[in-house]
Parts: structure tokens; sequence; C-alpha cells
């Protein structure tokens, strides 16, 4: 059942509006990085240092961009149901509520990391063209393993949103307001250790390895993340118990 | 165990203050089409909303297929089809896409269920138009669609010829009545078109207010409509004198300034009509008439509101 819903879900999302303006969103991210690289530090362009690219990109996608829309696309699946008046026809089936959120939290934890790992294309292709001599494999593989932690606990960090937009049901254009808040609110824990430790946006970086951080910081980074999805379960749930 | 297929008692809805159902007691036998007929807003939709288990009951039962829906929705859901006010479907996708996202998530064992039941309401399959493009009588085709894609034994449909032209009205009562005959469905429908319930239904029932007024076969009904002497006459009070008067008639009732009925067919009409001639007052036209269902309706709920 569970893979029917998977797949009934990746149906939804065919010509979906919100998939472009994720695509648009990450490839806007990649052009104003790489805008932002063209400043010059001693009479060298920042983007032509190796990594530069890959790694100022993950805290412009990460404090602005990324989480809305990963949470926009999270609590629209959820939403639509009952605004395009689905959920009755579902009911009739019977489809198991609880399952079929698990197979919509499921898709948008793999769109999440899918978004990343896009980020994380487009940046590599980017400096594989510009100096491709300059990257070394361990380079690469050390920013795909942080981009696709970031993937990961960054849906981990706003599940919490998506479970509480979806419970209010009054629109899911509210996730990607409140997803923009808390990511930017991130902005200020970075410049603080003991917030950055703890704010489940930098408690990320931290655990994805973009921040240098001790073992004490990352376990208290995944304790923090699980905190965040034992939030949205209960929210869930309390929701799907509301519903029934 | 009860040999029907639904069957409610003292079924009840209150939202609030008001109640929209009440005390309602259904009965929908196997292999029939059950005309479920009533204004707008009479509780039509809410009935079968709580026999579906999609709205909570206040108080009473329901039985489908002799078991209460509450607990079983895993055995019984997938025995029944249905349509619940507009159907809803996913606007980004096509026709097909949907049925296929519903034919998969039901488990539908035929390959060609998509296909057959497009073909059925007369939708193209794998057509590239998408649902949020459809006309609001493509839509209802393809919530019929939906309804009939796993093959149910029975059908909920709530008003399903919402938005349909005359012909498309036409096809799908034909194919709900094919349905029942041919494929021995049981069928509850619900409509505040009553030659659409008259055409169709086997047995019916009158609701009003959120009250059952009527539950019976039409073939019954028609035997219980009264039948009555239409009298077409020049002077009425002057009639109605004389019928009184002569005749000793009480049971007649003044339809308007040349039309009264006669509820008692077996008086002696050619002596009224001699005595009404003599007496000056001219007899246009006089015959026997039967009361139809549209009459019936607006004799047991007091008024108009159907179509």
């Amino acid at each position: 059942m569970m893979k029917d819903l998977l797949w009934a879900e990746s149906q939804k999302l065919h010509r979906s509006k919100i998939l472009w303006i994720a695509g648009f969103a990450t490839v806007m991210v990649g052009l104003i990085v790489f805008a932002q690289g063209q400043f010059t530090f001693y009479d060298r362009r920042y983007i032509d240092g190796a990594g530069w690219f890959m790694t100022a990109a993950q805290s412009l996608a990460t404090f602005y961009v990324l989480p809305a829309v990963i949470s926009l696309l999270g609590s629209y699946m959820i939403c639509r149901e009952e605004q395009e008046d689905t959920l009755k026809s579902l009911r009739l089936i019977p489809v198991d509520e609880v399952k079929l959120t698990l197979a919509k939290m499921i898709l948008a934890f793999v769109f999440s990391v899918l978004i990343y790992l896009l980020l994380f294309a487009i940046t590599f292709l980017v400096e594989a063209v510009l100096h491709l001599e300059a990257l070394s494999v361990g380079l690469v593989l050390e920013n795909l393993k942080i981009y696709f932690l970031d993937g990961v606990g960054v849906f981990f960090a706003i599940s919490p949103i998506i479970a509480l937009v979806a419970r209010m049901k009054k629109g899911y254009w509210l996730a990607l307001v409140f997803a923009e808040i808390y990511s930017f609110a991130g902005l200020f824990a970075s410049m603080s250790q003991q917030l950055k430790t703890v704010y489940p946006m930098t408690a990320v970086f931290n655990i994805s390895g973009y921040y240098n951080a001790n073992m004490f910081q990352v376990l208290i980074g995944v304790v923090i993340l699980m905190v965040c999805v034992i939030l949205s379960l209960l929210i869930l749930k309390g929701w799907n118990r509301k519903t029934k | 165990m009860s040999d029907l297929v639904i069957e409610t008692k003292k079924l009840t809805k209150i939202y609030g203050e008001q109640t929209a159902v009440n005390s309602v007691n259904l009965h929908v036998k196997p292999g029939r089409i059950y005309g479920l007929l009533g204004r707008n807003g009479a509780g039509k939709t809410t009935i079968m909303k709580m026999i579906l288990g999609l709205t909570p009951i206040t108080s009473g039962e329901v039985d489908v297929f002799g078991q209460n829906i509450k607990g079983h929705e895993k055995r019984i859901y997938p025995r029944i089809g249905a349509i619940i006010e507009t159907p809803g479907f996913y606007p980004n996708l096509t026709g097909t896409e949907n049925l296929e996202i519903f034919a998969k998530l039901r488990g539908t064992p035929q390959p060609n269920a998509v296909k057959n039941a497009l073909e059925v309401v007369g939708l193209p399959y794998k057509d590239k138009k998408l649902f949020s493009k459809y006309s609001l009588g493509m839509k209802q085709r393809l919530g019929i669609a939906n309804a009939i894609l796993h093959d149910p034994e029975l059908l909920i449909l709530d008003e399903p010829t919402n938005g349909l032209d005359p012909i498309g009205i036409a096809e799908v009562r034909n194919f709900i009545k094919n349905l029942s005959v041919e494929r021995g469905k049981t069928i509850l429908i619900s409509s505040h078109i009553l030659s659409e319930i008259s055409l169709l239904a086997d047995d019916i029932g009158i609701i009003d207010h959120g009250v059952l007024l009527e539950e019976s076969s039409m073939d019954e009904l028609e035997k219980k409509n009264r039948k009555y002497i239409q009298l077409q006459v020049s002077d009425i009070p002057k009639a109605s004198l004389i019928l009184e008067r002569q005749f000793h008639v009480t049971d007649y009732a003044v339809q308007d300034e040349h039309n009264l009925r006669l509820y008692d067919t077996a008086l002696d009409m050619a002596a009224i009509n001699k005595a009404l001639v003599v007496q000056d007052v001219a007899v246009i036209s006089s015959q026997i008439c039967n009361d139809t269902l549209e009459d019936y309706f607006k004799q047991i709920t007091g008024g108009a509101g159907i179509a």
C-alpha cells in the first residue's frame, strides 16, 4: 500500500507549478551566488577559488530560499486534498490517512534531498566549467555529502512547519512565510556559538559539516532535529485524530 | 440478518441548533434503484454522507450490506461506488491520469478498468485535456467513471446529472438504468429533479426539511395517487353550489376560476353535466385524471421547490 501511495503522490505532482517554482528558485540561488562571486578580493574573483561557489551557495540557499520552497511543497501536498475535495474520494477507497500523510512527508523529504542535490549539480557544473583542474575528488565528494545532509537536515528542521500548516488548514502559502522567517532567523542564530548549536537550521550545518563543529555540537544537532521530527509527528497525529 | 443493502434506523444529524436530518428510516433493497427526492437543502446529501461514514451521525444507525460501516470500512467501501456533491479530482492531471491514481489505490484488478469506465461515461481515454479545463458536465461524468471503476455492487449517486446537458442527462439515466437492470447493481440516487426520479427509480423516498415523509415503491405510489374528475365550467361559484346542494359533494377542490376537481370518481357525471347545463353553467370539459408524482410531492410537502 505504501508503494502505491508513494507512486500516487508522485503522479499527483505532474505539471505542478510548485515544482517549477522550486526549480526556478534553485537556479536563481545559483545565479545570485554566481553574481556575488564576481566581486574581487586582492584582485581575484571569489568565483575563481576552487570550492567557493559550492560552499557559498549553501548558506544563501538555506537561510533565504530552499526551506521555504520545501515547506511550501510539503504543505501543498497535504492541504490540496482538502482544498481540491479529493479527500472524500480517498476516504471512500479507503485510504489510511496516517499512511497517506506519511507518504506525502516521505516525498517531501525526497524532494528536499533532490533540490539540494540539484543545487550541488549546478554549483559543481559551474565550478567544473570554470576550473576543473583545481577541483579535487575529495573536495567534490565532501561538498556532495554536505549538500546531501543539508537536504536531509533541512527537511527534518522544517517538518513541524509542514505539519502545523497542514493542521491549520489556512492555506499552504502560510508555510512559505513561516519557513522564511524560521530560516532567516538562522542567520542571527549563526552569530552565537550557543544558539548555533541548538537552533534547528544552524544545527543542520553542524551535522552536515558546513560548519566546523565538534562531536558534542553534532550530537546536540541530531537531538534537536529528532525533536523537530517528533514534534511534527505529534502535530500530524493530532490532526489525523481530529479529521476522523 | 436483514436482506436490505442499506438500512437506516432513526438516522439523525444535528448541526448546532439545526436538525438537518430527523429520524430517517431508509430501506434500500438489492438490485433496485432507490430515488431520494427532495428540494435543495432537504437533507439528501447529509443522509448519503452519513451512510458512507463521511460525516458523523448525531444519533441512529446505518447498516450497509447488513453491517455498521464504522470499523468495517475496508470490507464495505470496495463494494460501493459514490459521488457526493461535486466530484473532486486533481486539476493538474488529465481525466485518465486522475482515474489511474484512484484505480491503483483501490487495487482495481482489471487492466482496462480506466478505459472501460471512461468509455461508459463517454469521455476520451488518454486525452490531454486537464481536469481544470473540464466543463461541469465532464467533471460529473468523470465522477461517475470513478464511482464505477471498480465495478461496485452499490452505487450512491448524489445528484449525478448536475451540470449535464439534456442529452447527457438522458445518457446517464439510461446508463444508470442499465446498471440496475442488466448488471443487478443497487443504486441510491438523490435528486431535486422529479422527472429524473420518476423515470429512474423503482423505489422512492420523499424528504423534506430532513424528514422522510414517504417511502414506497413507484408501483405503490402510482396506485396510491388519487384519481379525480377534472371539470372545466364557465361559472365556478354556481357550479360549486349545484354540486353541494344537489349532489351533496364535499370532496372537491377549486383550481382556478374555471377548473375544479372532484375526488369522488363514482359520481354520476352524466347527471351532474345535465344539471349544470340546465342551470346555465356551461360544461367545457370533464375527464377522469390521475395525480402525477409532482402533484403528490406538492401534496405531501405542501409546496414548490422541485424542477
